[in-house]
């Protein structure tokens, strides 16, 4: 049983990622809010929306691995909850094993886009922030997550939680 | 026959417990597949993938949790109860009608049913089951002004409709006002009518002074002025709902700093919540665009228009049969589940019957709402049982059931008269 606020998936880890999503957030937060000022005031933060995409991208890429790792993702539970153990795990098993195979497909297409792009130079049109980090950036983060997930299918059949 | 198909594989896999997000991508993912060859449908999830991850639009998501886990932090959901309980603490059923109020002034910070559920639970259960309220009462009524967060705004189910159907967040948020605040009023209405049948169910108590009245009003007025300045803000066009979300997370941090509630753990926790929500946010954002693009080429949901066009009821028909729908499945699926399955299908017919994608959003919520606090899924009554251990779930739900009734009364209002969602923003010039 999932809900958008409530789901509560285990521990935070509070390493690097928390740490690289904290910061996506909080300078998207300054930002936006030093932008609003200004606009009102009438002096402008040109630029403050590709700065925050930037941030986002920062800050939903570390907090997408990192709800994988804390084994934080939502689920419907109905059926879940009414099986043995050893049903449960193969159940786990499975639905591991189609995360991973998901984010393995979601990779492949980052990829691709990635290299179809790599000599265009893309780049954002006030500020020129390049694309090709933020590219790498989301490849990796998919990548990652397929590798936790398939770790944990493998844990899922050994019958570690 | 595809979109059928695709449908009651995803219904399969959520099932089994595959992650919402990922049953809905994997579907859209093989679907496209099978419908256009794998190179598309790889690159488009590839698309989808980072266009999402870059949407400023949804930036707004993680900052209205923060700003909401930051006034969490500062105590707001006490004070809400509190300053609702000295006012009106001291008539029959005032507790529960503090706790439905508390539910709708934190709602308005939380954005979410389950978060509301708890944390008022935690403060208005016990003090009513202290005063000799009766548990149904206590349970049903805590249970039910729960779903108030999930409608009033910022309400995250919004923000993911809004995302979804492309709707404009703000103009949700605006045409949710009046059903959320009607929606309290209901439940008011019907613990008001509850204690006159039974007056022992909900004892009266005795009244605060009026020292302690204004003392309560002034702690919660700062949480009043960030509120007002948020969602005055999106209703009258200062700010975009991301640069409101912004500018309300940078005044909860201010909040937390002016109550002396700022330290390195709350700010730690915050922070922690509000990523780990957001991750899982956004795997099931990208999950159910992916889904979405495979819906629009099934063709499904044209089919479906289709039929439901040729039937005689017209527009009243179709609605009642999509309500029933919608409550069945809110029997099976959980909320969000729900709302992501059935907008791609459902909104294509909404729209060719001539109705507007901003009441369908408050719809489709207000909807959504019911089946937080229905058996068999119903989790805000799990959640109420969690706070409140010795007291039976059929208990629970049996005090839920007069609030259900409201419920469905005030969904029927909501079909009857869209003007109840579609009049502010009309007014507003949105």
């Amino acid at each position: 049983m999932a809900e958008l606020n409530g789901h509560h998936g285990g521990g935070q880890t509070r390493g690097p990622l928390f740490y690289i999503g904290a910061a996506g957030l909080v300078l998207a937060m300054a930002v936006e809010t030093v932008a609003v000022l200004g606009r009102h005031a009438g002096i402008p933060l040109l630029g403050a929306l590709e700065i925050i995409q930037a941030c986002i991208l920062l800050m939903a890429s570390a907090a997408m691995l990192s709800a994988t790792m804390n084994n934080g993702h939502a689920t419907v539970t109905l059926l879940t909850t009414r099986v043995s153990e050893r049903a449960r795990q193969y159940l786990r098993a499975f639905a591991n094993l189609l995360s991973a195979l998901f984010f393995v497909g979601l990779s492949a297409g980052a990829l691709w886009l990635a290299v179809e792009s790599w000599n265009d130079y893309e780049q954002s049109e006030l500020l020129h922030i390049p694309f090709r980090p933020l590219r790498i950036v989301s490849l990796v983060a998919a990548g990652a997550i397929a590798a936790v997930f398939l770790r944990d299918m493998w844990r899922s059949l050994r019958g570690r939680p | 026959m595809n979109g059928a198909l695709g449908v009651v594989a995803l219904l399969a896999l959520l099932t089994l417990g595959v992650p919402i997000g990922v049953a809905m991508g994997i579907v859209g993912m093989v679907g496209l597949m099978l419908l256009l060859g794998p190179e598309p449908a790889i690159i488009k999830s590839g698309v989808v993938l980072f266009e999402t991850i870059t949407r400023y639009e949804l930036g707004v998501l993680p900052l209205f949790l923060f700003m909401a886990h930051l006034c969490f932090a500062a105590g707001a959901s006490r004070d809400f109860f509190e300053a609702a309980a000295r006012m009106v603490g001291h008539r029959r059923g005032g507790l529960a009608i503090a706790s439905v109020a508390g539910c709708a002034g934190f709602g308005a910070i939380s954005g979410s049913s389950l978060a509301t559920a708890a944390t008022i639970g935690l403060i208005g259960l016990p003090e009513m089951r202290k005063r000799g309220y009766s548990d149904a009462l206590a349970t049903g009524s805590i249970a039910a002004g729960g779903t108030l967060g999930s409608i009033i705004p910022p309400s995250g189910a919004l923000i993911v409709f809004g995302i979804l159907a492309e709707q404009s967040i703000g103009k949700l948020f605006t045409a949710a006002i009046i059903p959320g605040l009607s929606q309290a009023l209901f439940y008011i209405v019907t613990i008001v009518l509850l204690c006159r049948w039974r007056p022992s169910i909900g004892p009266a108590t005795a009244r605060a002074p009026w020292s302690e009245r204004r003392a309560a009003l002034v702690r919660i007025s700062d949480l009043g002025a960030l509120i007002l300045l948020v969602l005055g803000g999106i209703a009258f066009g200062w700010f975009t709902p991301t640069e409101a979300a912004s500018v309300g997370a940078t005044g909860a941090l201010l909040l937390c700093a002016w109550r002396r509630k700022l330290n390195r753990a709350s700010l730690q926790e915050a922070l922690a919540q509000t990523l780990r929500t957001t991750g899982m946010i956004y795997v099931v954002i990208i999950g159910a665009l992916i889904f979405a693009v495979f819906m629009s080429y099934t063709g499904l949901a044209d089919q479906v228009a289709d039929f439901m066009d040729g039937l005689p009821g017209g527009q009243l028909l179709a609605i009642v049969i999509m309500t029933v729908l919608l409550l069945l499945l809110g029997s099976v699926l959980d909320g969000l589940a729900l709302m992501l399955l059935t907008t791609p299908i459902l909104l294509p017919i909404v729209t060719n019957l001539g109705l507007s994608p901003i009441w369908f959003g408050i719809y489709l919520v207000r909807t959504m709402e019911i089946g937080f606090v229905h058996p068999p899924i119903g989790i805000n009554l799990y959640v109420i049982q969690g706070i409140a251990k010795d007291v039976p779930l059929g208990r629970i739900f049996k005090g839920v059931v007069p609030f259900l009734a409201a419920d469905l009364l005030h969904l029927s209002l909501l079909i009857a008269v869209p003007a109840l969602a579609l009049a502010l923003p009309g007014w507003l010039h949105q």
